[in-house]
């Protein structure tokens, strides 16, 4: 956790952009909450849709953070979508859905809450990291 | 409706039709022996993100979600011994890490 799934219609949005999409979101969740970058996981959907082509980002968090940080977070990640694909604001929408951290299990662990995030904590999931590089790298 | 239900979804390429059969089993057995519930109520269904489309902090993704329904009303301890006997089930039987395998048990 968080997943965030793009539904987009089918080819409007090629590989390098929705690398960067990823990226960005990345970048706006661990900024705005402080969760390890591993923690997010980015994907895409693509429609067959007929209709006016539109574009929506759907993402499911930890629940326990502040309306306030929720709704900016979900204008940072709707903002950061934009930028990368240059689709206009009356295309994109979203929503982000919350639940319990502790019905999810990351690497063996079950999540912490927000704002209880331990020590022990980020070096489990310094050690994913390591772990999901070193498989990337076929070691 | 099954009272338990699990939505898993993989990065494309990553699990065999083989394995997948296995995996579905081991998900019912798991149900059975720590929730209890009968393997005919369990319902198991897969779904691939597809090459490009999956990334984990930014990067082209691994991991495999196991996103499982369960009826509510557990204690925390049982739902934990529910989510780790599927890690350890499921990294025995595909062969992916740990670290690739996120696993949630929500109330339905």
């Amino acid at each position: 956790m968080p997943f965030y799934r793009c539904v987009v219609p089918k080819d409007s949005v090629p590989y390098e952009q929705r690398a960067q999409v990823a990226k960005a979101f990345t970048d706006v969740h661990c900024g705005s909450t402080g969760a390890p970058r591993s923690f997010v996981h980015v994907a895409f959907d693509e429609t067959d849709s007929a209709q006016e082509p539109t574009y929506f980002v759907d993402g499911y968090n930890r629940a326990g953070r502040p309306q306030e940080l929720r709704d900016q977070l979900l204008a940072d990640l709707i903002g950061a979508f934009r930028e990368v694909t240059g689709v206009s604001s009356d295309q994109v929408s979203g929503r982000i859905n919350e639940g319990p951290a502790s019905w999810t299990m990351e690497g063996g662990m079950v999540l912490p809450e927000p704002g209880e995030e331990t020590a022990e904590w980020y070096e489990h999931d310094e050690r994913i990291e390591s772990g999901l590089a070193q498989a990337a790298a076929g070691g | 409706m099954s009272r338990v239900s699990f939505n898993c979804t993989m990065q494309e390429g990553q699990v065999d039709d083989d394995t997948r059969a296995l995996l579905a089993d081991g998900l019912r057995r798991v149900a059975q022996e720590t929730l209890g519930e009968s393997t005919d109520d369990v319902s198991v269904r897969f779904s691939d993100i597809p090459n490009g489309f999956g990334f984990r902090g930014g990067e082209p993704s691994t991991t495999s979600l196991v996103n499982g329904r369960i009826v509510g009303g557990v204690t925390q301890e049982l739902r934990e011994e529910f989510m780790r006997s599927i890690i350890d089930m499921w990294t025995a039987t595909s062969g992916c890490s740990v670290n690739e395998l996120v696993v949630t048990a929500a109330d339905a």
